[in-house]
């Protein structure tokens, strides 16, 4: 998966604006990051990547990098 | 892994008891946001739930549940030889509930009764102890009562707690019986035990004066709940198939603890099992604690007459933390249609 892919994946699970989101985007900033969008993601990661993601570092994370650092 | 198969016990009957008001979720739009708010009915399913009011206890749901059970079955009150309660709202901190529902239902004093404090995996717990109770002590009647009214202590403004709560009683009628059989698993991970907890009120704080109020409602940590479901439940399910053969295509129900409705579709996804096979009771009753298995089982069966076996298997996850699973096949005739009730017990001074 591409990084490109990966960012609009993550904007599918945020349900936030299609090529909206950077590595450096700073989650506090993205409004729809809360405690569901932390149970999307971990969803997501197990889903799709099949990652047994920890949750306390989905809600640790502090850019969307830390997000896709947790996809590899 | 605790398992194996438990002989010569079946279920006779299910009845369960919700209260009779009704809450919409879609009213919470002016505490949190109609936004908001259809956020967490879209990801828990939760549209409706039935809410006990303040002088309704867990006790009178079920001793309605119970009494109707008994009248169905014609079960004297003097041929029941065990009734267990599984609750963590019990009517008082001293006695056990179950002993002032022995009272109420006007069983005998040879009657063993006493309370199990569990919520999500109670009715797979309930159904394994009172079966090993009744082989064990070679006795042959028993109820088992589940349930809880978990809005009792809620905060209003929490909203992760606020909205996802149903109450109810259930109380299921077990009987020795030769033939019949049912496998199983149960675990624990007391190493989760914050992720759903009310710190305070009982010893562990005794003698701290407590000035945050929320100490003394229940906190839920939903990521890690979630996590654990879709990692350690799924994998002692998939372990306990394999252990005992079980080819999942040949189960017809597979009927979940009511967490939310993204757990239950989650938990399919991994499991690989049809939604159509997961009967879903969330969307109008809530998260019933648990109650939520015999709950959705009453939903799914409630007016079935036809007595051909149904395989179901039953699962509960959550609060300790603590799992486990029964395989079993029931009488689709077994639950009585829901029963929705005010009713209350007044016989007491306090």
């Amino acid at each position: 998966m591409t990084l490109k892919e990966k960012l609009n994946l993550l904007e599918e699970v945020l349900d936030v604006e299609k090529d909206s989101l950077g590595e450096n985007t700073l989650l506090e900033e993205i409004e729809q990051w809360d405690s569901i969008a932390v149970i999307s993601t971990i969803a997501m990661l197990d889903n799709v990547f099949g990652k047994e993601a920890e949750p306390e570092k989905v809600k640790n994370a502090r850019t969307v990098k830390d997000i896709l650092d947790l996809m590899e | 892994m605790a398992s194996g198969i438990i002989r010569d016990v079946d279920i006779k009957g299910i009845a369960c008891a919700v209260p009779e008001q009704i809450i919409n979720n879609e009213d919470y739009a002016s505490v949190f946001g109609k936004e908001n708010v259809q956020k967490f009915i879209n990801l828990t399913g939760v549209k409706t739930r039935y809410v006990a009011k303040d002088e309704q206890c867990t006790s009178d749901l079920c001793y309605v549940a119970a009494k109707e059970l008994m009248k169905k079955l014609e079960w004297e009150p003097s041929s029941i030889d065990a009734l267990i309660l599984i609750t963590q709202t019990p009517d008082y901190a001293v006695p056990a509930t179950a002993c002032v529902l022995q009272h109420r239902l006007g069983l005998s004093e040879d009657c063993i009764a006493f309370d199990i404090n569990l919520g999500c995996s109670a009715y797979v717990y309930g159904i394994c102890t009172v079966s090993s109770i009744l082989t064990a002590h070679g006795l042959n009647r028993a109820l088992l009562l589940v349930g809880d009214t978990s809005n009792f202590g809620i905060n209003q403004n929490d909203s992760a707690t606020a909205m996802i709560f149903g109450d109810g009683g259930s109380a299921t009628a077990l009987e020795r019986c030769d033939g019949k059989s049912f496998t199983y698993f149960l675990k624990t991970k007391g190493s989760g035990f914050r992720s759903i907890m009310v710190p305070a009120g009982h010893a562990r704080t005794r003698g701290k004066q407590i000035q945050d109020e929320s100490l003394y409602q229940l906190s839920m940590n939903g990521s890690e709940i979630f996590a654990f479901t879709i990692t350690d439940v799924y994998k002692s399910i998939e372990s306990f198939f394999e252990e005992y053969g079980i080819d999942r295509n040949y189960i017809d129900m597979f009927v979940f603890h009511q967490a939310n409705l993204f757990i239950l579709k989650n938990l399919a996804r991994k499991l690989k099992i049809p939604m159509d096979k997961v009967p879903v009771s969330i969307d109008r009753y809530g998260n019933t604690s648990g109650e939520s298995i015999p709950l959705t089982l009453v939903d799914v069966l409630g007016n079935e007459k036809s007595r051909e076996p149904v395989k179901v298997f039953m699962c509960g996850f959550g609060v300790g933390l603590s799992w486990g699973g029964i395989l079993m096949d029931i009488d689709r005739s077994v639950c009585l249609p829901m029963i929705y009730t005010s009713d209350y017990f007044k016989g007491d001074d306090s």
